[in-house]
């Protein structure tokens, strides 16, 4: 069973929450969401295992399971083309969960007209293997936010 | 075996949102399904974890195999996916 952190502080808002179909109707696949304390941070590692992605704007970690997890930091921040963003860990590395893998400012993000919420998706999993799903609340860094059997 | 190369016309590539169409187009198909880039071994086209740790980028060639009744059906309508230039902010 893989224990999904929360990659940032926040608002818990579920995946309805995300101002984007895509990631709104879980075509990405099922998780949730956060919308994130507007204050530079470090995101973290939601899992322990390999970086087998790392963009500035979303990464994914993939655990000894196999289960790949999703952290994408913020709406369209594709387009920022990295800026903004500072990468704390290279693609590739074996990272403990919690560790911190990007610095950002949500409310520069924010300020620049895009929405940082935070999804955090199980990437080919269905909704059936997530227990104990988050979908309001206050989080904290490293708040437990979903389960995947 | 049906082929096909097909360039990426997606200005973010072949990441979250355009990935997450084409994956579920993939994934509806009853036969195997793989894309892949020159030189990099193909991967399942139904998996967005494949499909993301793929990184193709806006410009590059993938080429996408099916085999199978229906093949080409399948793969017309993904390269049809990729070959949307659709903006960034959809």
């Amino acid at each position: 069973m893989t224990r999904v952190l929360s990659p940032v502080a926040g608002r818990v808002v579920g995946l309805a929450g995300v101002p984007d179909p895509v990631f709104a109707q879980a075509m990405v696949g099922p998780g949730t969401a956060v919308d994130p304390d507007r204050a530079p941070g470090q995101a973290i590692a939601p899992v322990t295992g390999k970086i087998v992605k790392l963009h500035p704007h979303a990464y994914v970690v993939v655990d000894a399971e196999g289960h790949g997890v999703l952290v994408h930091l913020g709406i369209d921040t594709v387009q920022l083309k990295g800026e903004g963003f500072t990468l704390l860990a290279a693609e590739g590395a074996e990272v403990d969960a919690g560790q911190p893998l990007v610095s950002w400012d949500p409310a520069a993000i924010e300020a620049g007209g895009r929405s940082p919420i935070c999804a955090v998706v199980a990437l080919d999993a269905s909704a059936a293997d997530l227990a104990g799903v988050l979908e309001d609340g206050r989080v904290h860094k490293g708040t437990e936010l979903f389960t995947w059997s | 075996m049906s082929e096909r190369t097909v360039k990426i016309e997606s200005k973010v590539g072949l990441h979250a949102r355009p990935a997450a169409l084409f994956v579920q187009t993939a994934a509806k198909a009853p036969m195997d399904v793989t894309v892949g880039r020159p030189g990099h071994d193909p991967v399942n086209a139904k998996s967005i974890l494949a499909v993301l740790g793929l990184d193709a980028r806006h410009g590059e060639e993938v080429t996408l195999r099916a085999e199978g009744d229906g093949a080409d059906e399948l793969l017309e309508r993904l390269q049809r996916l990729l070959s949307q230039p659709e903006p960034e902010s959809a």
